[in-house]
């Protein structure tokens, strides 16, 4: 009888969708709606009237939703991986895949709604929008190199990776 | 628990409202801008980053065991 060499990964991959689902939370509940420094599509209708902050409004509940599915997935993976004999137990593994998780988002997040697509960016109400969006990704990429440094404590010696 | 949790359901779908309630003045307007011919791109566009995360998060899932396990057992390189 062959038995499954021990992974890390399902843990890690579970960690990475719910942190960046959470990842996505803070964003929505601290950027757009306490600060409301910006929207999903503020660069393209800036919400300087009522309809247009209403419109944009709606456009950050789709989003938010997707967000939602995507920390429902990751809880299910979570769910999977803790019943797989295959995969050891690691707090330490899985804060790290949070915190990565988070860092991902960020910088997912960044690159394609701020820098490619320019939906929106960061702080629009400054007249320096870029120094707002590389500050973003910086606390994107240091939050990455945190949840990598913390998946690299959590090391088993029998594990594959 | 259980009556909980049904009675619970059940206050949701009472207050779920059978008309609108949003503002009557300004949710028509506020309908036409949401619904224009861009609605697809825009959904497409505000999705993307999210696809992209999901994608990578279920590919290190299920293929990321599966490789590692082919590097770890020098797949790569015995066929070299």
């Amino acid at each position: 009888m062959t038995t499954a060499p021990l992974t890390r990964l399902p843990l890690l991959a579970a960690g990475l969708l719910l942190g960046a689902g959470l990842g996505g939370f803070v964003d929505g509940i601290v950027l757009h709606q306490m600060l409301q420094w910006h929207h999903m599509l503020s660069a393209q209708l800036p919400p300087d009237t009522l309809v247009a902050t209403k419109v944009n409004m709606y456009w950050d509940g789709v989003f938010h939703a997707a967000v939602w599915v995507m920390t429902v997935i990751g809880l299910r993976l979570f769910w999977t991986a803790a019943r797989r004999p295959d995969v050891p137990w690691s707090g330490i593994t899985f804060c790290g895949g949070l915190t990565m998780g988070w860092g991902l988002f960020d910088v997912v997040e960044g690159l394609i709604d701020h820098q490619l697509l320019g939906l929106h960016h960061v702080q629009e109400y400054t007249t320096n929008k870029l120094a707002w969006d590389m500050a973003f990704l910086g606390f994107g990429v240091l939050l990455l190199l945190l949840g990598g440094l913390l998946v690299r404590a959590g090391r088993i010696p029998q594990a594959i990776d | 628990m259980k009556r909980l949790f049904i009675g619970y359901l059940l206050a949701i779908i009472w207050l779920l409202p059978t008309v609108c309630q949003a503002c009557t003045v300004c949710r028509p307007k506020v309908q036409a801008a949401i619904h224009t011919p861009e609605y697809s791109a825009n959904v497409a566009l505000l999705l993307l980053p999210v696809v992209v995360l999901l994608l990578l998060g279920l590919g290190l899932y299920y293929i990321g065991p599966v490789l590692a396990r082919r590097i770890t057992a020098g797949f790569f390189f015995s066929r070299s």
